[in-house]
């Protein structure tokens, strides 16, 4: 009977529509899925030739519940400031003492003097003891101190806001302010396209400021000239990738520098003249985290102390002695 | 101030510290950089969604096509009308506003308000699924009628409708039942709104759209020239509440405007096979009468056994049924095959371990969504076995009918049947 | 006659008594509903940029051929970098040819503003929201690149099948009166309606 025929046809065909369904509703899995064609692909930047790498991480420690802003050595201690605290803590990660200070700390220097803070558009400073010293605020409105350095009595700020060095005394006054903008071929000034900003004065006492923007290291003089630089731009291991890298530095006591990058988190020596040295932490031990540059100190046997901005613990990369 | 402590004593007060040295870590935007050549920085672009007014233009719109169908199928009576009135629905609701929101969708904006607190449901959206209801309450299933596109879609290309067999009707009217209860379930626990993942014809309405969509709406019409509103009779889970609904409802097409003359005229007019013949003599004999009483009397006692083993079927196969939800499935898949962690192109595993959410509080989420789907298949199940308790008990239910009458519940109030009755409006 | 009158009037006492419970529990599910979320407001899709996690399927699951995910650009986080890595490919030399740009469809346009500045644009046309562009931004830059739907493109669909298949869920409902989430305006961890 044809009108049979027909009714069995449109069973068949109701049966494909509901198999159809049911089998693209079980497909539709996390692990069934495939992958991203639009991948952004990195990885061969991620590993790093082993034979670069001579340090290794020995140990870690965490710092409790405090949220850590910037940390700083000095005397082999670690002094490290967040929420209203500055704690210093011995080298193997002993908390020995805290002082006090005013809340929303981003950078601390110590010297034989003092204790520098700054803050978002303010400074302070406080004597060993804790006790407040001076306080002032640095003037502009898009003011954004980063970083901090010290250099017999004179402060050097880092304000990334408005792309400048600020010079103070030990008493708060301002002596000197640089742009770092010269006639030259090279001398835009610093470009700070995001708050990294970081500049360091070496056992040489030579002022060393990172122009993020254009991946150098630059050496100032104390009244702002430049006087020399290097750069190194690029994704492999010897160059500095992405916007504002390096986006953290310390100096050496032979004047190296240790660099520590954002976005694909990795920390590198460099010689005076900019040349690679060794890599001290690859991608692959800061993977996971947000890509926020960690802080580095180092003491002077050449042991660097990362301060590692997710996982809120300072971690400790020793030479590995050949 | 500065004294020497011991270290635990001195985490203790960083801890009183941090109460209240805490500071709000909003990220700021960093100052940009001052151009000196006067560059004047655009800002992104936000074209505007639709406005909320139109949207209340549609609910507008939704209660005059209802009012004027049900006006045009119980009273006017007129069959060209209502044609006419789909056609606009079709273009209105169909290819003007692509088919979305639906009251057949709506389903689930409710069941999922119902059950999840923290979603808010537009008040559209539960507009779109109240008044079709309440039109079908008192008039029939006058939107399916006119107002609903994916109806009208497929009642328009109904060309050649074979007639089913009954049994067969009765078993397939069955999957929107289950089709309804598994759309609030996955609703409900907020899961999927799969009513509108395998709705067949927005993609028509649209224009475009994925493969699958447009395969599927493709089929559904094609089949329909055959088989009138497949998508109708064997999915629509909104049908199925229209159907209780109307099943009761005040007032309803009629085929003839006066009396039946029992011409016969009607009978193979309806392509929906709704139309009720009148009961044969030998329902009447006492014998059967008796007969039908003993089978009324063992299925309603039948039902409370049915929802039970629904119940206890649904509550078994949960663990099944949660896998739907994404959280579930992927806790689980990250259990049995850890191993899926390292690949880097499972997007779906390395998303989450980018969230940050640790992989207890993943599995404490997943075994949550499972306990609430745990109670929700056992009431699904029940639900299930109690529809099929009733309809079992619907087949003994003896009427007596002397006329050709359309079926309440599966009538779609298209008045096709009108045009064939011979009897004049006295 | 009038044994079948009574057994009609039974029936529409049942039918009425039904009908009146149908309606009741329709009412109090819209009652219920409505005394839930009492909202006359409306709602639409969009992404949390804080939350995506650019994994390519804003381009291929949006209901519509052309997806009503685009990259939009919040200028006010921008470095203005030379090096832009989310224009250029990694490693790429620093020059404009689409052999070096990442876009797949080379829809960022470089425009020299002033020295060492230079603007990005997204060209909608060509974008088809595939965010790997973003990634770039967000992972090496200042995050300024972010997707978000656009509502001259969105059907505002019941059920987003982007949001269905989101493995990080940045995708939800916002109120349409802010129908966006542009990085700059809208923080991280924000409250939304």
């Amino acid at each position: 009977m044809k009108k049979r025929g027909l009714v069995i046809v449109v069973l068949v065909i109701l049966g494909v529509i509901l198999g159809v369904i049911v089998v693209d509703f079980l497909n539709n899995r996390p692990d069934r899925r495939g992958r991203n064609p639009y991948a952004l692909e990195v990885d061969q930047y991620r590993k790093v030739d082993p034979s670069l790498v001579r340090y290794r991480e020995t140990r870690n420690f965490d710092l409790g519940l405090l949220i850590a802003a910037d940390m700083t050595l000095y005397n082999n201690h670690l002094y490290v400031a967040g929420n209203s605290l500055l704690v210093k803590i011995s080298l193997d990660g002993t908390p020995m003492d805290m002082i006090e200070i005013l809340p929303g700390a981003t950078s601390v220097e110590v010297d034989d003097q003092q204790v520098i803070i700054g803050f978002r558009n303010r400074m302070a400073s406080y004597d060993h003891r804790g006790t407040l010293l001076h306080q002032w605020a640095v003037p502009g409105d898009s003011t954004w101190i980063t970083n901090l350095a010290l250099k017999a009595d004179k402060i050097f700020v880092a304000d990334a806001g408005n792309r400048r060095i600020i010079i103070y005394n030990r008493d708060g006054e301002q002596t000197g302010e640089f742009e770092g903008k010269s006639e030259s071929e090279s001398g835009h000034g610093f470009i700070v396209p995001s708050p990294n900003f970081d500049l360091a004065v070496n056992s040489f006492g030579e002022l060393w400021v990172v122009n993020p923007g254009k991946h150098a290291l630059e050496n100032y003089t104390e009244d702002g000239r430049l006087r020399g630089f290097w750069d190194k731009a690029g994704f492999d291991i010897e160059g500095f990738l992405g916007c504002c890298n390096p986006a953290r530095i310390a100096v050496m006591k032979d004047g190296s520098f240790i660099t520590s990058e954002k976005g694909m988190v990795r920390i590198k020596i460099y010689d005076p003249s900019g040349k690679l040295i060794s890599v001290v932490a690859p991608p692959e031990l800061f993977e996971g985290g947000s890509g926020k540059a960690p802080e580095v100190c180092v003491d002077d046997q050449g042991v660097v102390y990362a301060l590692d901005f997710d996982r809120d613990r300072v971690r400790v990369f020793e030479p590995i002695d050949n | 101030m500065m004294k020497r402590t011991s270290g635990n004593i001195l985490y203790l007060l960083l801890f009183l510290f941090l109460l209240t040295g805490a500071e709000a870590m909003a990220q700021q935007r960093f100052p940009k950089p001052e151009f000196e050549s006067g560059y004047v920085q655009p800002d992104p672009t936000t074209p505007e969604p639709r406005s909320m007014e139109l949207e209340y233009v549609d609910v507008l719109v939704l209660l005059l096509v209802l009012s004027l169908a049900s006006w045009l199928a119980v009273r006017r009576r007129s069959r060209r009308g209502l044609l006419w009135l789909s056609i606009f629905s079709l273009v209105y609701f169909g290819f003007y506003r692509n088919g979305c929101i639906c009251s057949i969708g709506a389903i689930q904006n409710v069941a999922l308000s119902i059950f999840d607190s923290g979603y808010a449901i537009s008040l559209t959206a539960l507009l779109f699924f109240i008044l079709p209801l309440f039109f079908a309450l008192f008039f029939g299933r006058t939107f399916c009628a006119a107002a609903c596109p994916l109806g009208v879609i497929q009642d328009l290309l109904v060309i050649h409708p074979v007639s089913i067999p009954s049994w067969i009707r009765k078993t397939l009217g069955f999957i929107p039942v289950i089709y309804l209860g598994l759309a609030v379930l996955m609703a409900a626990t907020g899961s999927d709104f799969i009513i509108c993942r395998y709705d067949p014809f927005i993609g028509i309405f649209r224009m475009d759209g994925p493969f699958l969509m447009i395969f599927l709406g493709v089929t559904f019409l094609l089949l329909g020239m055959f088989f009138a509103r497949p998508y109708c009779r064997v999915f629509c889970p909104y049908g199925v509440l229209l159907g209780w609904m109307s099943r009761f409802s005040k007032w309803h097409l009629t085929i003839t405007p006066s009396e039946c003359i029992q011409c016969k005229l009607c009978k193979d007019s309806c392509p929906f096979d709704a139309i009720e013949m009148p009961a044969e003599q030998t329902y009447r004999t006492p014998e059967v009468a008796r007969k039908n009483l003993h089978r009324f009397i063992l299925y309603v006692v039948l039902i409370p056994v049915l929802v039970v083993f629904g119940g206890w079927v649904g509550a078994k196969s949960h663990i099944f049924l949660s896998r739907v939800h994404p959280d579930v499935y992927l806790a689980e898949l990250m259990i049995s095959r850890p191993e899926l962690k390292n690949d880097v192109d499972n997007v779906d595993i390395q998303a989450f371990l980018e969230s940050g959410e640790t992989f207890e509080q993943l599995v404490e989420r997943a075994t949550m969504i499972r306990n609430r789907f745990k109670k929700g298949s056992m009431i699904l199940g029940g639900f299930i076995g109690l529809v099929l308790g009733i309809t079992l008990m619907n087949q003994v239910v003896f009427r007596n009918r002397e006329v050709y009458e359309p079926h309440r519940g599966n009538c779609f109030s298209c008045g096709r049947c009108m045009d064939y009755c011979p009897v004049e409006k006295r | 006659m009038e044994k079948k009158d009574k057994g009609y009037n039974r029936r529409d006492f049942i039918n009425n008594g039904i009908r009146l419970a149908l309606g009741a529990t329709v009412a109090g599910t819209a009652a219920f509903t409505l005394s839930r979320s009492a909202t006359g407001k409306d709602y639409v899709w969009q992404i949390d940029p804080f939350k995506c996690t650019q994994c390519g399927r804003c381009a291929t699951e949006c209901v519509r051929s052309e997806s009503a995910v685009k990259c939009v650009h919040a200028f006010d986080l921008c470095g203005y970098c030379d090096v832009c890595s989310g224009y250029l490919k990694p490693g790429a030399k620093l020059e404009t040819g689409a052999e070096n740009q990442l876009c797949p469809t080379a829809a960022i346009q470089r425009k020299y503003i002033e020295e060492p500045y230079f603007e990005y644009i997204i060209d909608e046309e060509l974008c088809i929201g595939c965010g790997k562009c973003v990634k770039g931004c967000s992972a090496f830059g200042n995050g300024s690149l972010h997707l978000q739907i656009r509502h001259d493109l969105c059907l505002n669909c019941n059920q987003c099948s982007i949001a269905a298949s989101c493995p990080s869920d940045a995708i939800s409902r916002v109120p349409a009166d802010e129908p966006y989430l542009i990085k700059g305006d809208f923080t991280k961890g924000e409250e939304k309606g």
